[in-house]
């Protein structure tokens, strides 16, 4: 997003609501309730709240510290409601927020898996199965592509050289993992190395350029 | 497809830690579960999909479908030993904030991160891959992963709408061939 304007005077309009524990709680239980349909709409509810509704983090801010849930292991759902718990109130606003968000969906997760398990070997259950498995297929392909969409347009802007790179990475490992010989941790490990050695390269080739004036 | 042996939890809880460790986001630790396991025989290609499936169903983060898959393998205690897996990573992001200013923009992070992310996107294409053709490289298998990625494409469809539409068409698809 274009910073172009400058930094406005917030609007005087009324202080943030200041919450109970428990209404900090209430407020993430809510969040972990309504967010069917995937991380999208639970980030698009967590980005309301934060930014909108209660104001614990400007706009801005809260852009840094998703990018920042990027880099850090696992769930960035998780990442960043705990990151935005401290905030709020500390270790207790962490507790708070984690436990509200995660309460209502692990619940209903756990259920519908051991209702599912019930049933899974009825005849009707094995058919829908049969279109199902395709159907999450289906659904985790543009999950991927999304997911590649961006570092390979920005590669490609980069240049031949790093969309070589980009796109090795991305069938170097695939067809790694398809030999079935090489430790799935090995792969995502030894690729992201091999990236990184090629960023340390490329940034000492052009402060190498940059010192030289007729470049 | 057989039923899988029961996994020993404390094996089953490192091994979901160990993935949700060195992966980022919810399916980025899809990948590495899906060798440890099938490969121990304590999961099969469908309870990786149904659990999948689950979790794209049902509400908050996708990742919670390593939740499902704890349930079918090993009940409750498998759900809430998965849950925990997946809860303690994401806490490491105080200490990536923390050390965020002094590495900020070091080419080697900033490299490192992003191999790592597209080698996940190969590796996950492959898995999904391997769910297909569990399920049967059929016409109706096929078409039915395009016309769901078309769906969901257009955004307007939700995530569950389209898992509903998967159901109903296998179970049509079930009801013409008798």
């Amino acid at each position: 997003m274009p910073d172009d304007n400058s930094p406005a005077p917030v609007p005087s309009s009324p202080a943030p609501p200041v919450l109970s524990s428990a209404q900090l709680f209430g407020v993430w239980l809510n969040i972990g309730l309504q967010s069917f349909g995937g991380g999208g709409a639970t980030l698009t509810l967590i980005r309301r709240a934060a930014v909108e509704r209660y104001r614990w983090i400007s706009e801005e801010e809260f852009a840094r510290e998703w990018a920042l849930c990027l880099f850090a292991p696992g769930i960035n759902l998780f990442a960043i409601t705990i990151l935005l718990g401290r905030r709020i109130a500390g270790v207790r606003g962490i507790l708070l927020c984690l436990g509200g968000m995660l309460l209502p969906s692990a619940a209903i997760t756990i259920l519908l898996t051991a209702f599912y398990a019930q049933i899974r070997d009825s005849a009707l259950v094995k058919a829908a199965l049969r279109g199902v498995i395709p159907a999450s297929v289906g659904l985790g392909l543009l999950t991927a592509y999304q997911m590649a969409a961006t570092p390979v347009r920005q590669s490609r802007r980069d240049g031949p050289g790093p969309l070589a790179l980009t796109l090795f990475l991305l069938l170097g490992s695939a067809v790694a993992v398809a030999t079935e010989r090489v430790p799935v941790l090995a792969i995502l490990g030894g690729m992201g190395a091999l990236s990184a050695l090629f960023a340390l390269v490329n940034r000492h080739r052009q402060a190498h350029r940059k010192g030289t004036p007729s470049a | 497809m057989n039923p899988s042996d029961p996994p020993n939890p404390w094996t089953f809880f490192l091994l979901a830690l160990k993935a949700s460790l060195f992966s980022t986001g919810g399916m980025g630790n899809v990948p590495s579960l899906h060798g440890d396991l099938i490969g121990r025989g304590w999961a099969t290609e469908r309870e990786f999909a149904e659990s999948l499936a689950v979790g794209q169903i049902s509400p908050g983060p996708n990742g919670l479908w390593v939740v499902g898959l704890g349930y079918l393998l090993d009940g409750l205690r498998g759900a809430l030993l998965a849950l925990l897996a997946i809860c303690l990573p994401p806490l490491l992001v105080l200490a990536v904030e923390h050390f965020y200013r002094r590495v900020e923009n070091h080419p080697a992070v900033v490299g490192f991160v992003s191999g790592l992310s597209l080698a996940v996107v190969g590796v996950f294409v492959i898995v999904l891959w391997k769910l297909l053709q569990g399920n049967g490289l059929d016409p109706f298998s096929v078409s039915m992963v395009a016309v769901s990625i078309l769906l969901a494409a257009t955004r307007r469809v939700p995530v569950a709408a389209v898992v509903g539409f998967g159901a109903l068409a296998g179970i049509v698809a079930d009801l013409v061939r008798r």
